[in-house]
């Protein structure tokens, strides 16, 4: 991954295609290379999705390697939803390809002159752009289904449905999975809208006639993937609870906490959890069967297979296992507890691309404004139909939750820097509020979720028991998450390599051998630490101040039920996060 | 949230064979609680190995998620359990929450305001009733033997549980018995009692 393509959308002539070596970004990958590609060349001040933006697609430092679970892609921009940067990432199929093409990331610049939507056709010989109509307003299934006719099963896909074409402040950008169904997704932050921006509806990705990249100390790479796959396998999280559940195994656990946001963040707990708990989900799937049903996973190579695909009552694929933040963003949050209609609503989301948490955030905001009345299960599929079809109502759902909540009136929008927060209600579980709040990214939960800053001793050694160390803690799963980010790597190791030193061991040996060099704990903070640097420097520039390092007022005011909290966290501690 | 401290005496004995491993069709209603009694004045790891025969061994390794009245517990043996408690446990969970809520974790100062704090009080010796939800992996390692024993639940609870499960129940179903007497499958749910309480019990056969 030497190489870096970049796509002038916006050239004389139609666009243009270059091929250039990497460079300064030589060894960077993932989220380390789309944050330097965006605050390096996208004026902080630009409109998201004006010429001068651009989309940086960039696989993980292992992709395209043998190493498990390396098949994570991130997604960079200047974010339409909250005007900071942001990297979005994906499971599926494209991450390995590019990488064994050879390509560090794919950046999509410019902006065509007209609205004309295009695809592009990669392969190790060529870079191919067409125009073509027959794609205009196409959902993501459609588009996939095109493509495999034309260019075989064998390709995967990068797309936008018709939300990114409507340049929507939810859209996603969806990667095509192993049964070539388009279900995975960078959702967060409007990235499709970029895109969509772009004139690209689809990158057609085709590695035929590539071999997977070649470790730099092959014999030692072996042994270190071994170890790690080892590892994984015997841990209970990640060799038997996320496979046998899913993500969604969360939500009872969430729920008994008293930290479950549901209808619209007013409770902590849903009368409905069990109804659409991973227990009911994985038991609903078994009992109906079919290929890949409770246990499956969401790109070659993946050894905790967290994912599953969801079958109709009468056996119809209809999408793949919706995952905790769906369930909770489409279930609970609006009183919803019918699992049919929540993968109804998933299967919408990838289809129309949309990203599941924004939605259901927005859904739920809708309905505290009256659209909607809270449990309506039908009336929420509507609206995300409205929004697929473009309805006037529909463009203002498809531009999120504070967009919605400015349109309709309401107070109660959990957003941080215009991003909806996912499922865990930070009054009851603090920390995760400060990470909310301080992230660069917008309210999100994996931006400070490597549990893995104990090990790496990251910023020193941590009291939790004083009061600053939920700031601490904050800070350093926010350095580590960067850093894993970057690696392609699933998040989903974090548990594995928190428990057994082994495990981790493995990890550093896995990204020492492949690049011929020892890596230390201290490294991986090195880098954790200058990825967070660049994204916080770009959004200053962007006109972020401290003053948007806060959760919404109510959250400190409202308590939640039913252990009555608020958020504690002061202010003056909130902006401690990122003095290091 | 707290159980009457004596359960209604329970209206109906109900008892299902299920074929295979169907019995993990059961396991969702454990995660929604069972009514355990025992003697009151223990701690949350001597209150489940005398009442439900859960060793502290199996605590200690599995059991790295538990709720009591749905705050976050970090030690088994300091915590005691009352009378009309609900008690949740599960194995460990992913992601940064579960990291965060584990029973004694390095995260657990980032929930402080809902963990449990230790101690309580409770007569010695008087029997009580609590509420036990048991989720994930922990469902399906103790759900065969304590449904196989039988399980005392809220009749509508079950009723509810039942009726939404759809055909496939009944398909994996070889025989019901009410009260000791057979029954016809599809008359299950017409019969559980709405209030009031019922021993299931589920075999594998």
């Amino acid at each position: 991954m030497d190489k870096i393509l970049r796509i002038d959308m916006g050239a004389d002539g139609g666009p243009k295609t270059k091929t250039e070596p990497a460079g300064s970004y030589a060894g960077m990958g993932g989220r380390a290379l789309t944050s330097a590609i965006v605050s390096k060349e996208v004026p902080p001040t630009c409109h998201p999705l004006s010429e001068d933006n651009k989309l940086v697609i960039a696989p993980g430092l292992l992709s395209g390697s043998a190493a498990a679970m390396s098949g994570r892609i991130s997604v960079g921009c200047k974010s339409p939803l909250t005007g900071g940067i942001k990297e979005a990432n994906s499971g599926g199929q494209p991450s390995q390809m590019i990488g064994r093409l050879g390509y560090a990331a794919i950046v999509l610049e410019g902006r065509p002159k007209d609205d004309t939507l295009y695809r592009v056709y990669i392969n190790k010989d060529k870079v191919e752009i067409k125009a073509d109509k027959s794609l205009k307003m196409l959902g993501n299934y459609a588009v996939a289904e095109k493509m495999k006719a034309e260019y075989g099963d064998k390709v995967s896909c990068i797309s936008i449905g018709p939300a990114g074409e409507m340049k929507m402040a939810a859209a996603s950008v969806a990667f095509t999975d192993m049964e070539f169904r388009p279900t995975r997704h960078a959702g967060r932050g409007g990235v499709g809208a970029v895109m969509g921006s772009k004139g690209v509806k689809v990158i057609v990705v085709d590695d035929a006639g590539c071999k997977a990249r070649s470790p730099k100390e092959a014999e030692k790479f072996k042994e270190a993937n071994k170890a790690f796959v080892a590892g994984l396998r015997k841990h209970p999280v990640t060799g038997q609870g996320l496979p046998t559940y899913g993500t969604n195994v969360l939500t009872n656990v969430i729920n008994e906490a008293g930290a479950y946001p549901t209808k619209n963040f007013m409770w902590g707990r849903f009368d409905g959890c069990s109804k659409i708990s991973g227990e009911t989900q994985a038991e609903t799937e078994n009992a109906r069967g079919g290929e890949g049903s409770a246990t499956h996973g969401c790109h070659r190579g993946c050894v905790i297979r967290c994912s599953g695909t969801f079958y109709d009552k009468d056996g119809h694929y209809l999408t793949k296992q919706p995952e905790y933040e769906t369930v909770w963003a489409h279930g609970g949050n609006c009183g919803i507890d019918d699992l049919d209609a929540i993968a109804m609503l998933d299967r919408l989301d990838d289809d129309y691309g949309l990203d599941t948490i924004e939605m259901g955030a927005t859904i739920a905001v809708a309905m505290e404004a009256g659209i909607a009345k809270f449990g309506d299960a039908q009336a929420a599929i509507n609206l995300v139909k409205e929004v697929g079809k473009g309805t006037p109502l529909g463009r203002v759902l498809g531009n999120g939750a504070a967009v919605t909540g400015r349109v309709f009136g309401v107070e109660r929008v959990p957003v941080v820097k215009g991003q909806a927060m996912p499922a865990y209600d930070p009054r009851g579980v603090q920390g995760i509020g400060v990470t909310y709040a301080t992230t660069t990214q917008g309210a999100d939960h994996t931006a400070g979720y490597a549990v893995t800053a104990n090990i790496l001793g990251v910023g020193g050694s941590v009291n939790p028991l004083k009061p600053e160390g939920q700031i601490e803690l904050s800070r350093n799963l926010q350095i580590a998450t960067a850093a894993i980010d970057s690696t392609g790597m699933c998040l989903f190791i974090a548990f594995a390599i928190l428990d057994q030193p082994d495990t981790f061991q493995a990890l550093l040996d896995l990204l020492g051998s492949f690049g011929g060099q020892k890596l230390t704990g201290d490294d991986v903070v090195a880098l954790g630490k200058s990825i967070l640097t660049m994204e916080r420097e770009f959004n200053a520039k962007a006109g972020f101040t401290k003053e948007m390092d806060r959760l919404p007022d109510y959250f400190k005011k409202e308590k939640l039920p039913p252990h009555n909290v608020t958020f504690m966290v002061k202010d003056s501690d909130l902006d401690q996060v990122f003095n290091w | 949230m707290k159980t009457p401290t004596q359960p209604s005496p329970a209206l109906m004995d109900l008892t299902l064979t299920m074929s295979g491993s169907a019995v993990s069709r059961f396991f969702p209603i454990l995660g929604e609680g069972l009514l355990i009694k025992g003697p009151g004045g223990e701690s949350v790891e001597g209150f489940l190995q005398k009442a439900a025969g859960v060793s502290p061994a199996y605590l200690k390794d599995r059991v790295q998620t538990v709720f009591l009245d749905g705050r976050a517990l970090d030690d088994f043996s300091t915590a005691v359990v009352g009378d009309g408690a609900v008690l949740a446990l599960s194995a460990a969970m992913p992601g940064l929450a579960g990291a965060v809520l584990r029973r004694g974790g390095f995260y657990a100062a980032m929930r402080r305001q809902i963990s449990h704090e230790a101690g309580g009080t409770a007569a010695a010796g008087a029997p009580i009733t609590i509420t036990l939800k048991l989720f994930n992996l922990v469902a399906r390692d103790l759900g065969p033997g304590l449904l196989g024993r039988g399980i005392l639940i809220p009749g509508g609870q079950l009723r509810d549980f039942i009726a939404r499960q759809g055909r496939w129940i009944w398909t994996e179903c070889t025989a019901v018995f009410a009260n000791g007497k057979p029954l016809d499958a599809a008359k299950v749910v017409g019969v559980l009692p709405g209030n009031g309480c019922v021993v299931l019990t589920v075999n594998t056969g």
